[in-house]
């Protein structure tokens, strides 16, 4: 959706000018958060989701690969599920409004609130990288099984088998993304949200990310 | 498909390199990073190859498509049906159904005819064009025998199997027997033909 403006770039070039972009946000809202106060857990949520819609944007090339999954199992591991649901909602609609709105976006921000309340239910048990990494991965067929769901208003339920058994391969590239990013933001991101995490948290305990 | 299974064994030595010279802590950051990347650059070959595996038969009837894999819905094909008296030793057992770069993936073996079709194929104007790239893939399987005159090629033989007598090899399209040659049939994007031994 995003076009090189009079100078030929191909898929390749475009890719890789999108991840310098997500790279140069993700840098400035790292370096940006580092300037606040403790205990703004808000402002460190809106960083988020201009993160994850930044990312869902700019990843778009690639077919399913995205941080949003893992930003909001993060966030229901480390902030409960409220919030989850509200970064889901936020990313879902804020990235449609440029990739395209319509009845999937309700979709989108069902599936990635009910990652988010899995990572909060499960919480105490996602404490080490490996672990987290794991639900994250498993998070991708879960999403996208919500999302394979939307079909049941132009199709039979009997078509939806074929249909989710049909997306495997784009759920397996889900869940490897998912693993990628649960990798690389997991401990960072758990050292941030506890830094800004207050009195006022939810049921969920602070879970300390190890390696 | 080959390039797929070279791309996954430079993964896998890549991630037991990984394992050995990075440290615990940063280990699952190489391997993820190695097993996204074969993935993003075999994303197209696994999908297709899984859509060969799940690909079932269309069951409209009436529809040019019906009877082969859906994989193709939308998709150009061509298909060869031997007599029963004289079927081809490769597929003698059903209809074989061939994707377009020689990969045998679904037989049916409830089909009235045997002998194989051969699809995937999308952009031929021509039908004789794509008859003739159709049937190459199968490696000289389904050699295809013609003369050329003023009317455009005229098959005379296909797979090694030359009719005789009154017979000849009759060509349909889209279910219906078609009003010109090979050489003059002019194709849709979804065009079906199909060759099987008449007699006059």
């Amino acid at each position: 959706m995003l076009g090189a403006h009079a100078i030929a770039v191909g898929p390749l070039g475009m890719l890789a000018i999108n991840i310098s972009l997500l790279t140069l946000v993700g840098w400035a809202l790292l370096r940006a958060e580092r300037g606040l106060p403790d205990g703004r857990e808000w402002t460190l949520l809106a960083m988020l989701a201009i993160f994850g819609i930044f990312g869902r944007v700019l990843l778009e090339p690639l077919p399913n690969i995205q941080p949003v999954t893992v930003l909001v199992l993060l966030v229901g591991v480390h902030m409960g599920a409220k919030r989850s649901i509200a970064l889901a909602a936020v990313i879902a609609l804020g990235s449609n409004m440029l990739m395209g709105h319509g009845l999937w976006t309700l979709y989108q921000a069902l599936g990635w609130s009910l990652v988010g309340c899995l990572g909060a239910f499960a919480a105490t048990h996602l404490n080490t990288l490996p672990r987290i990494a794991g639900a994250a991965a498993l998070c991708g067929f879960l999403f996208d099984w919500v999302i394979s769901l939307s079909i049941l208003h132009t199709l039979g339920p009997s078509m939806l088998p074929a249909y989710i058994i049909a997306g495997l391969p784009f759920d397996l590239l889900h869940a490897m993304g998912n693993l990628f990013f649960a990798a690389w933001l997991a401990s960072p991101l758990a050292d941030i949200i506890n830094r800004h995490q207050g009195v006022t948290l939810e049921a969920t305990e602070n879970v300390q990310v190890t390696a | 498909m080959s390039e797929t299974v070279a791309l996954l064994i430079l993964a896998v030595a890549l991630s037991a390199l990984m394992w050995g010279i990075v440290s615990a802590d940063n280990r699952l950051k190489a391997l993820s990073a190695i097993w996204l990347v074969f993935f993003v650059v075999s994303a197209s070959a696994i999908s297709h190859e899984w859509a060969r595996m799940t690909s079932e038969l269309v069951s409209e009837e009436g529809e040019p498509h019906y009877g082969l894999p859906d994989l193709w819905d939308g998709q150009q094909v061509v298909c060869i049906h031997f007599p029963d008296n004289s079927s081809h030793p490769d597929y003698s057992d059903g209809r074989h159904h061939i994707d377009y770069d020689g990969t045998d993936f679904m037989t049916d073996s409830d089909s009235n005819a045997t002998g194989a079709c051969v699809g995937g194929f999308s952009g031929y104007e021509n039908g004789f064009d794509l008859m003739l790239d159709a049937t190459n893939v199968t490696g000289g399987k389904l050699e295809v025998g013609y003369t050329v005159s003023e009317w455009g090629p005229y098959v005379t033989s296909i797979g090694g199997h030359e009719p005789t007598g009154d017979a000849y090899w009759a060509l349909y399209h889209d279910g219906a027997m078609a009003m010109v040659g090979i050489g003059d049939l002019v194709l849709d994007e979804d065009s079906v033909i199909v060759w099987q031994v008449d007699t006059w």
